[in-house]
């Protein structure tokens, strides 16, 4: 039997850098930071007081009023980014919905709506606790959510492989569709972390950054003095549909989800194995299913997290999977040095970035890229501005805390 | 038996389960055939304030058993019974995992992961301030730690996931980590999930949305399933954990081969965040797409391991969704048993529990008692009720779990011939 070929019909992200596909997009290719102040707002005394807010959010956009009130930030950006994603497709829902299914990844899920329960229990009793405490709290509440409002009878899950999750989701809703049990799915991430508890924790792990003086400049993958991350916010969802599906429909075609490979770490339950070869792992499965050769890669949408010890892991796997010489001719960029740590989020808004930079053939750059740390050094990487290029294939990489990574190669439609 | 290449077929050859019914494959089973219920006043804290006081906890676990002192002080109890569960099965198994597997990985599902830690951290934030926060938290809280503790404490990695869909979370897991092998990303996967939410909020949010048994003077004759004075579901926790593996290499290892992990079937309801579409169609879609995807006969369906909370809408609307799925001849004369009645609702550890007793189901040829079932209620007639355990042939079997959300699973597992 031939393999089912999925490809990428529609994307919706809201993000810091915006709302709406076009928006973002505009905003990456010129290398805007969203690293801002958060001072002022609910996050209280939290140690850090700078994030990736997703600003230009409207809720009432998306989102009905009663269920507005009740459900959490994270499924708003859900239906934000599904609304637009489903509109960028020019797809409709018809009939039941069965060939239609949803995977979004997330971290965390509904942390204000658990956190705000917590404290009533805490502070009320037990008795106080709001019905839609569970339901709304539930890291699967957004694709259930998703599915309801859109109408999608087909294979509904979240994803929850902490910052790989919107990656592992996409590769994931591909072979659902692959192995026939899907001809449309909704993929991709959600996830509202800027809290003060979620502020507090990660920054008791000594992982967010503290260049607190500079929030738009904080985020500084592979730059010497790099500290940490920013807390980002938003989502993404990509339509994703089965080749002949989308061509029946005549669907206007962004690329081609071509491979997708995962592996574990098995090293620790916070740091990233240093050797970069179980990242590498996943990266060469993907490269594998894509049935490419790794030097057709052009561009690397990197994790790039910003932390002292995973950014040069990271371009140690880029090396050992690329070859020193082809990776040191590979365009790299680390967009979360925009629109920050998007955790469950993030994989999905780069898998987003990457598509566009293959459909689009501009290549979003790394900012605050001042001095290039020894250690990260043997690719190109593209620093301020973005660069044309027209890509024969591209990867996006994703790592989570436990040790999980995952990995997409994206391939331009060129009517193949 | 699917005429599919040995190498796109899946086999489960060790379970491991640390449950309410027994801690190990062979306690667990015993407990469930005999219809010994694991429940009993909660003791993991003072519940005298709460609605619902009563749980299945698993008794007698010590984590040092599985676990070295230091790993398991950075470890939430939903990880500690993941990991437990997961030595159990690879023993099951007699795996041997090599010292660089690659082509072995996991995918462990929890419906809310490390409960204690989040109530025990967010209260510290509220009360001492966030400067006081471990820095463990965090990875002690999130859900996908279990998967991540698992693949660090056997050295596995391969894929590595967590699917969520609540009450269906390990279902899912199941089937997933099944698709893993066939596309040939892994030849070996631990599979299932892990949970444990006896702790005062996750209890109190979970009776808040109104789905919980409040028969406290009556802990075991709390959870029943399908029976007409049914109110609502007994909260377990569990770690259950399935070695699956490609069948071809399965048999060239000489592995014990339990069953057949023959089809997996997953729809959504896309009808309301807490109640089960009534009609259960979606249900009944899963059920079809589960036996379509391994080619099975439908006329093949001898026992069903049914989702069966002891909610009043849920209960009924499964009878429902299998009869319309199969036919009322054929729905007659499947031998249905409710194991929650036994082991409680342990969300998102409870597919993967029920799974691991639907599969001893068929390599036994025996099929657990739905226990508590006094009263039949009229709207869930329609299957043969098991009562009583006993002996049952059994060439397919289903295990059926449904989520919080509108999502649903259904597995199909086989009886493997010599």
């Amino acid at each position: 039997m031939r393999r089912r070929r999925v490809v990428v019909t529609g994307i919706g992200i809201v993000c810091g850098l915006g709302v709406g596909r076009e928006d973002v997009w505009r905003n990456a290719v010129a290398g805007t930071p969203a690293g801002a102040s958060i001072a002022g707002t609910d996050i209280g005394d939290a140690p850090v007081q700078m994030a990736c807010p997703a600003r230009d959010f409207v809720v009432a956009d998306f989102v009905d009023r009663r269920l507005a009130r009740r459900a959490d930030r994270v499924t708003h950006f859900a239906l934000g980014a599904g609304r637009l994603a489903l509109a960028d497709a020019g797809l409709e829902i018809s009939g039941h919905g069965h060939d239609v299914g949803c995977i979004l990844g997330t971290g965390t899920g509904g942390n204000h709506v658990r956190d705000e329960n917590h404290t009533v229990m805490l502070q009320r009793g037990v008795d106080r606790i709001s019905p839609f405490a569970i339901p709304y709290s539930m890291c699967n509440h957004p694709p259930a959510e998703l599915a309801m409002q859109l109408g999608l009878r087909g294979p509904t899950m979240a994803m929850v492989t902490a910052c790989a999750a919107g990656s592992d989701a996409i590769g994931t809703s591909a072979a659902v569709i692959r192995r026939g049990d899907a001809e449309v799915m909704l993929a991709g991430g959600t996830d509202a972390m800027i809290t003060p508890l979620w502020i507090a924790a990660f920054d008791a792990m000594r992982v967010l950054s503290h260049h607190q003086q500079d929030p738009a400049g904080a985020a500084r993958p592979f730059d010497v003095s790099r500290d940490g991350f920013l807390i980002g916010e938003g989502a993404a969802v990509l339509v994703l549909e089965e080749l002949e599906y989308a061509t029946g429909r005549g669907a206007a075609i962004i690329c081609e989800i071509a491979g997708y490979g995962a592996s574990a770490d098995a090293f620790h339950i916070t740091d990233p194995d240093p050797t970069g070869r179980s990242q590498a792992r996943a990266m060469r499965a993907a490269i594998q299913e894509a049935g490419i050769a790794p030097s057709e890669i052009g561009y690397v949408n990197a994790h790039g997290g910003g932390s002292r010890s995973g950014d040069p892991a990271e371009v140690a796997a880029l090396r050992r999977v690329l070859g020193e010489a082809h990776a040191a001719e590979t365009a790299v960029s680390a967009t979360k040095s925009m629109h920050g740590h998007c955790m469950g989020a993030t994989g999905a808004i780069e898998t987003a970035l990457t598509a566009l930079a293959v459909a689009d053939g501009r290549i979003p750059p790394t900012i605050n890229l001042r001095e290039l740390d020894p250690a990260c050094t043997g690719v190109d990487h593209v620093i301020d501005t973005m660069r044309e290029v027209r890509l024969r294939a591209a990867l996006t990489t994703n790592s989570g805390l436990g040790g999980h990574n995952a990995a997409l190669v994206l391939t331009p439609w060129e009517g193949r | 038996m699917s005429p599919r290449d040995l190498r796109e077929r899946v086999v489960i050859t060790g379970i491991g389960l640390v449950s309410p019914l027994g801690i190990g494959r062979a306690d667990a089973w015993a407990s469930a055939l005999a219809g010994r219920s694991g429940a009993g006043p909660v003791t993991h804290f003072d519940a005298s304030d709460h609605g619902a006081k009563i749980a299945f906890e698993v008794k007698g676990f010590d984590p040092l058993t599985f676990i070295d002192r230091r790993a398991l002080r950075r470890m939430d109890r939903s990880s500690q019974l993941a990991v437990a569960a997961a030595a159990l099965a690879i023993e099951d198994a007699g795996l041997e995992i090599p010292p660089d597997a690659e082509r072995h990985g996991a995918v462990i599902s929890t419906g809310n992961g490390g409960n204690a830690t989040y109530e025990e951290t967010h209260r510290t934030l509220l009360e001492r301030g966030p400067d006081r926060i471990s820095p463990v938290a965090l990875p002690m809280i999130i859900c996908n730690m279990a998967a991540g503790h698992v693949s660090i404490a056997y050295g596995l990695k391969g894929p590595l996931s967590c699917v969520l869909t609540a009450c269906a979370s390990s279902l899912h897991a199941l089937g997933e980590a099944a698709d893993v092998i066939r596309r040939g990303q892994a030849d070996v996967m631990l599979a299932g999930g892990s949970e444990a939410a006896v702790t005062p909020y996750a209890m109190g949010a979970l009776d808040a949305s109104r789905a919980m048994s409040h028969r406290n003077d009556d802990p075991v004759g709390a959870s029943r399933p399908f029976d007409a004075e049914r109110d609502g579901f007994v909260l377990g926790e569990a770690g259950a954990i399935l070695v699956l593996e490609r069948m071809d290499l399965a048999v060239e290892r000489g592995a014990p081969i339990v069953a057949e992990l023959a089809g997996y079937g997953a729809t959504s309801d896309a009808h309301h965040i807490t109640e089960p579409q009534p009609e259960g169609s979606e249900q009944a879609r899963a059920i079809l797409r589960a036996l379509a995807s391994g080619d099975i006969d439908p006329g093949s369906v001898d026992h069903i391991n049914a989702h069966a909370t002891s909610t009043l809408v849920g209960d009924a609307s499964e009878v429902q969704g299998i009869i319309t799925a199969l036919g009322a001849r054929q729905a007659e004369r499947i031998a249905v048993s409710a194991t929650k009645s036994l082991h409680g609702h342990c969300l998102g550890a409870t597919g993967a529990l029920e799974a691991a007793l639907t599969a001893l189901a068929v390599t036994d040829q025996a099929v657990p008692p739905t226990i508590n079932l006094d009263h039949l209620d009229p709207a869930c007639a329609g299957v043969d009720h098991v009562l009583t355990g006993r002996e049952q042939a059994i060439r397919t079997a289903l295990c059926s779990g449904f989520g919080f959300g509108g999502h649903n699973a259904v597995l199909a597992i086989c009886a493997v011939g010599a």
